[in-house]
């Protein structure tokens, strides 16, 4: 497989990973900081094998046994449906219509929760071990979700695509790690916009050509129609600002 | 726990329900164009995809501004 092909499975995969690890280990650290770090880091590493057999029993099941043109409009029509929703989060973020995630805020809160559920030392923490199984799982599916799609094109793609989520899993922690406060830093909206934009162009072509559709310059084709998605989403922020010139900063759910 | 796995796995797919379906109806009259038109109509279907995508993505979200809009007012 050449290596465009490795990077379109490995790139997603990394930036949606380091935006979904991001909001997990602010979890995890809320715990490891108020409860002590046995319990959350034995939660996390559950969490990450549950993740591990999701991962391998769909992914390979996808690649073996459902044939090629109805695995790209089956991943296509997936895609599409999971990018439309970071992108059309991202843009209403952007517009100030819906607030931005608070990693401070958030972290703030769980620890408050944690602490006033106190913890008896003598036992294990099942508490502390739940709360952070449950973190990891519930952000990785997401992550899990993008390797199976990108990894669908076969045995290498599935590998670049657990690389690229696995490096970026390894990279935020050691950041979290030695900094051990939350990633406030990282430019999560950016990040999920971009991915929003990518998934949603890759769902696009993928299941055009699950359908019998050529593109022109075959993957040549995707800069054009993710320069489209951006494009379509700069009008999209431009007109919410007209609407809303001061923004609303309302729950997603509610617009 | 099964709730909140059913809810997240709800979720990964469908924030806002017009715009999950809207992004299905786009797809279906693809396949049906791309299945029933001509050889010719069925290369290009890609691109009817992406101009219903994106028709789709531009008039959700100005609707989801004028509902903002009325939550604020």
């Amino acid at each position: 497989m050449d290596p465009l092909t490795l990077a379109i499975a490995a790139a997603p995969s990394f930036v949606a990973s380091a935006v979904e690890f991001v909001e997990a280990t602010t979890i995890v650290l809320a715990v490891g900081i108020t409860r002590g770090w046995r319990a959350p880091l034995a939660g996390a590493t559950l969490a990450a094998l549950t993740l591990a057999v999701i991962v391998a029993t769909l992914g390979v099941a996808l690649v073996t046994v459902v044939p090629e043109r109805l695995l790209l409009g089956l991943v296509g029509a997936l895609l599409l449906l999971f990018g439309l929703r970071w992108l059309r989060k991202g843009v209403l973020r952007f517009a100030g219509i819906v607030a931005l995630h608070n990693e401070e805020e958030i972290y703030r809160r769980e620890v408050a929760e944690l602490r006033a559920q106190g913890l008896r030392r003598t036992e294990w923490d099942w508490v502390g071990t739940a709360v952070a199984y449950k973190a990891v799982l519930l952000e990785g599916t997401e992550v899990a979700f993008i390797v199976i799609a990108f990894g669908a094109a076969g045995i290498a793609a599935m590998n670049a695509a657990i690389v690229g989520a696995v490096a970026a899993g390894a990279l935020v922690i050691a950041v979290a790690a030695l900094l051990r406060h939350p990633l406030t830093a990282v430019p999560e909206n950016w990040m999920k916009f971009v991915v929003g934009a990518m998934l949603s162009t890759f769902g696009v072509f993928w299941f055009a050509e699950g359908v019998g559709a050529r593109w022109p310059g075959d993957a040549a084709s995707v800069p054009v129609i993710l320069g489209a998605f951006l494009a379509a989403s700069w009008v999209a922020t431009r007109i919410l600002a007209g609407l809303l010139p001061d923004g609303a900063r309302v729950e997603a759910r509610n617009v | 726990m099964p709730r909140e796995i059913w809810d997240n796995v709800y979720g990964l797919l469908v924030d806002d329900g017009q715009l999950a379906l809207g992004a299905i109806a786009a797809l279906a009259v693809t396949w049906l164009v791309a299945t029933r038109g001509t050889q010719a109509v069925r290369e290009d279907s890609g691109w009817l995809l992406l101009a219903l995508v994106l028709a789709l993505v531009v008039a959700n979200l100005y609707r989801a501004g004028r509902n903002a809009r009325r939550h604020v007012s």
